[in-house]
């Protein structure tokens, strides 16, 4: 009968017990109140310090506003999906008191990092681009042999793959291998 | 799309002057923190800042 002993699904919506606040039914559920709310929370002088330490290290504004939203989605003020619309007014926030407080930052939204899709990228990307005009760039790498160790661990096997007839007496103990001078075992 | 890549994009559009118009037409009185609304409050603050430094450059 252990198969019948789970909760229901949404039990949890339901149950007077306390378990995660993100199993909960949000605190926030409207738009300007959860930015209210967001907006006094970095009225507070602790977190205003460390949001302006935080973009004076050089950290983006996105990266800042990501981990203010994590929180109070953990605490269950509102959901992930309320955090995601919020994040706009809130980035737009902190840039203003950045300016206000004359603090240099960065949004974290532009395209800088991606590679532009142009006539001779896509060519590449397709193998299209001719071997004459080929950059020097382009030119596949020469490939050298690898020289594989002759003795060791990693040593190259036996061309036949076959020990040597002393080898394999050796190995099953038919031929004593020779004691020690000093008679140390 | 992880959390992150949802969150710039999220900042991206609202930088455009972009709102969600849903949730703005299930309220009654529409949206009040908009593009604008902060562009208000970026002009009464940043405002108030440069009347007081050329005060200062006054005195």
């Amino acid at each position: 009968m252990k198969m019948f002993n789970a909760p229901v699904a949404g039990a949890n919506y339901a149950a007077d017990t306390k378990n995660y606040a993100w199993h909960r039914p949000p605190d926030i559920v409207n738009y300007d109140e959860a930015v209210d709310y967001l907006i006094n929370k970095l009225k507070e002088p602790e977190q205003l310090e460390l949001v302006f330490s935080l973009l004076k290290i050089d950290t983006q504004i996105s990266t800042v506003v990501s981990s203010i939203l994590m929180q109070s989605i953990s605490r269950g003020k509102f959901s992930i999906d309320l955090g995601i619309l919020i994040a706009g007014p809130l980035a737009r926030y902190i840039s203003i008191i950045a300016d206000e407080q004359d603090i240099k930052y960065d949004m974290g939204v532009s395209d800088k990092d991606r590679i532009s899709i142009t006539p001779t990228t896509l060519k590449m990307a397709l193998g299209f681009i001719d071997n004459d005009k080929e950059s020097p760039s382009l030119e596949q790498p020469v490939e050298t042999p690898l020289v594989s160790p002759e003795s060791g661990l990693m040593g190259a096997p036996i061309e036949n793959g076959e020990a040597s007839m002393d080898e394999q007496a050796k190995m099953l103990g038919m031929i004593e291998e020779e004691e020690p001078e000093n008679g140390l075992a | 799309m992880k959390f992150q890549d949802a969150i710039k994009k999220s900042i991206k559009s609202f930088m455009n002057g972009k709102t969600p118009e849903a949730v703005g037409e299930v309220e009654d009185e529409g949206l009040y923190h908009t593009p604008e609304y902060f562009d208000e409050m970026e002009k009464d603050i940043l405002g108030d800042l440069k009347d007081k430094e050329s005060v200062d450059e006054d005195v």
